[in-house]
């Protein structure tokens, strides 16, 4: 009896620990006054994918983005690079410095709000404005080429880097993204800011190795998580910065100028998967009573584990599960256009359709992470006056607070549904105008397309179920 | 001792109806495909 007792406790504290209500929590704040059942817009955004799917085999007979020109409109000055290189340092500087020195409380802290708000959320939302954001502020790429031209304005120049392994591709991006956000969905001590501090300074160390062994862009395009991950949604955007010049071009034209080298397949499903899993985590199917992670927690602890790391795993299995359903419904996909035409393997099929995730991933982020840009980016004002939490008032805005009514639920809802719409739609697009170029007759092309369909369908519903199970 | 997931029923029958798309959508897809390959056949021959 004392057992079951201490056991019921142990799965209380541990639930308590990592299930919702964590600081930086995603969830919509307000109840939703929908006008029609959430379930309907599911069976609308289906309506709007097959009516897309017909305008473009009807209307769409030659590939359009696959060779677009780019218009060159801007060219700044190279001390403008060092700039945004001093300040993604700086930065960088300012967020472990916060993560160690400053308050353990997360929403008082600067640390977590940078990581969870900042960084993996608003600068996803920004590169699809602006371009590749983050390849300017990358505070270690910035350190690297700063050394890199100390040592040759010295004299001493630096090694030749070795040859970066083809075999190896993306799959060190994939790994990395995967990992951080194991840390944000699964690790219970996620918004503990010196442990942020620590991981932030392993991940820069890391990168600078991998960058002085292998060289600054060759590691910074393949292996670097999220010079990667915010590289791939820059794709999207109608503004591209190369060699210091800004171009212009169509929207998701930059999409299909993606290298599909080893682990870009990973690294869509992970994408689209860990924030698949996020949504689900939220919901009452995976917490609520008599749910998945609770009875999977009770069968660890079974074995001898504790609460708490019983806990993690159950949550790691469900992150791994979402990461291979994503990857199993586009397997499906690529398997199923297969049977169309003669000359095609799986493998091949699959690379070149993997830039059609893209958008997909950028809708599930825009979806799933804009209640939590809109709420909680608003703490800026303040943590930026008071980055540690011990009273201070650098720029006067630490009495600043998060103004809720800012857009309500139904906004949010609308937001989401928009995106998830729009992002599928841009999917199907962009596989459609593949599919041109890969197969020989249009009709092959179009029918090669009903499988992706069925995917993008797919995909849409199980997002807007993800975002209404979380939302109730 | 589990509970059989028919007495969660009233938890995630509405789950349903996010499915029901997909599988009219993959319904649909497929008899098309069948009958454009049989069309695409009669045509070869």
């Amino acid at each position: 009896m004392r057992r079951a007792l201490l056991a019921a406790a142990g799965l209380a504290v541990g639930t308590a620990l990592a299930l919702p209500a964590t600081a930086l929590a995603h969830g919509l704040v307000g109840k939703q006054d929908l006008p029609i059942p959430r379930w309907l817009f599911a069976w609308a955004a289906a309506v709007v994918l097959v009516v897309s799917f017909v305008a473009l085999a009807t209307l769409w007979p030659r590939p359009r983005l696959e060779r677009v020109h780019e218009r060159p409109v801007l060219r700044v000055p190279a001390v403008l690079e060092v700039l945004c290189g001093a300040i993604g340092i700086a930065v960088f500087v300012a967020t472990v410095w916060a993560g160690f020195a400053g308050s353990e409380t997360a929403t008082a802290n600067l640390a977590p709000t940078m990581v969870y708000v900042v960084f993996w959320v608003a600068i996803p939302f920004a590169t699809l404005l602006v371009g590749d954001l983050f390849a300017a502020f990358n505070p270690w790429r910035a350190i690297a080429r700063g050394t890199a031209w100390v040592f040759a304005r010295a004299g001493g120049g630096t090694p030749a880097p070795l040859a970066y392994p083809t075999w190896l591709g993306r799959w060190p991006a994939a790994f990395g993204i995967l990992a951080f956000a194991w840390v944000e969905l699964v690790y219970v001590n996620r918004d503990d800011p010196s442990t942020l501090a620590i991981l932030a300074l392993l991940y820069a160390a890391t990168q600078l190795v991998g960058m002085s062994l292998y060289g600054i862009e060759q590691w910074t395009r393949n292996a670097d998580a999220f010079s990667v991950y915010f590289r791939l949604f820059s794709m999207l955007s109608p503004l591209h910065w190369r060699e210091r010049t800004l171009y212009v071009r169509p929207p998701l034209a930059g999409a299909p100028r993606l290298d599909p080298v080893p682990g870009t397949v990973a690294m869509l499903c992970v994408m689209i998967g860990t924030v698949s899993f996020d949504g689900l985590s939220q919901g009452a199917l995976w917490t609520g009573s008599g749910a998945i992670a609770p009875d999977l927690q009770q069968r660890f602890i079974n074995v001898g584990f504790s609460a708490e790391t019983a806990l993690e795993i159950a949550f790691t299995i469900g992150l791994l599960f979402m990461v291979g359903l994503v990857a199993g419904v586009y397997r499906l996909g690529i398997v199923g256009m297969r049977s169309v035409g003669r000359g095609h393997d799986v493998t091949e099929l699959s690379r070149r359709f993997v830039h059609s995730l893209i958008p997909i991933a950028l809708a599930y982020v825009i979806a799933h992470y804009f209640s939590l840009l809109v709420y909680q980016g608003q703490a800026m004002a303040y943590l930026v006056s008071d980055p540690l939490g011990d009273g201070s008032n650098i720029f006067g805005t630490a009495t600043a607070t998060i103004d809720y009514n800012v857009i309500g639920a139904n906004g949010v809802w609308y937001v989401q549904v928009f995106a998830l719409i729009l992002g599928h739609a841009s999917g199907l697009t962009l596989a459609h105008d593949r599919a041109l170029v890969v197969y020989a007759r249009v009709r092959e092309a179009t029918r090669s397309q009903y499988w992706m369909l069925a995917v993008m369908v797919g995909f849409t519903s199980l997002g807007l179920w993800l975002l209404s199970a979380a939302a109730q | 001792m589990t509970a059989p997931p028919i007495a969660h029923l009233g938890h995630w029958y509405h789950s349903l109806l996010y499915l029901a798309p997909v599988v009219i959508v993959v319904i649909v897809l497929w008899f098309q495909e069948r009958r454009e390959r049989r069309r695409e056949d009669v045509e070869d021959d």
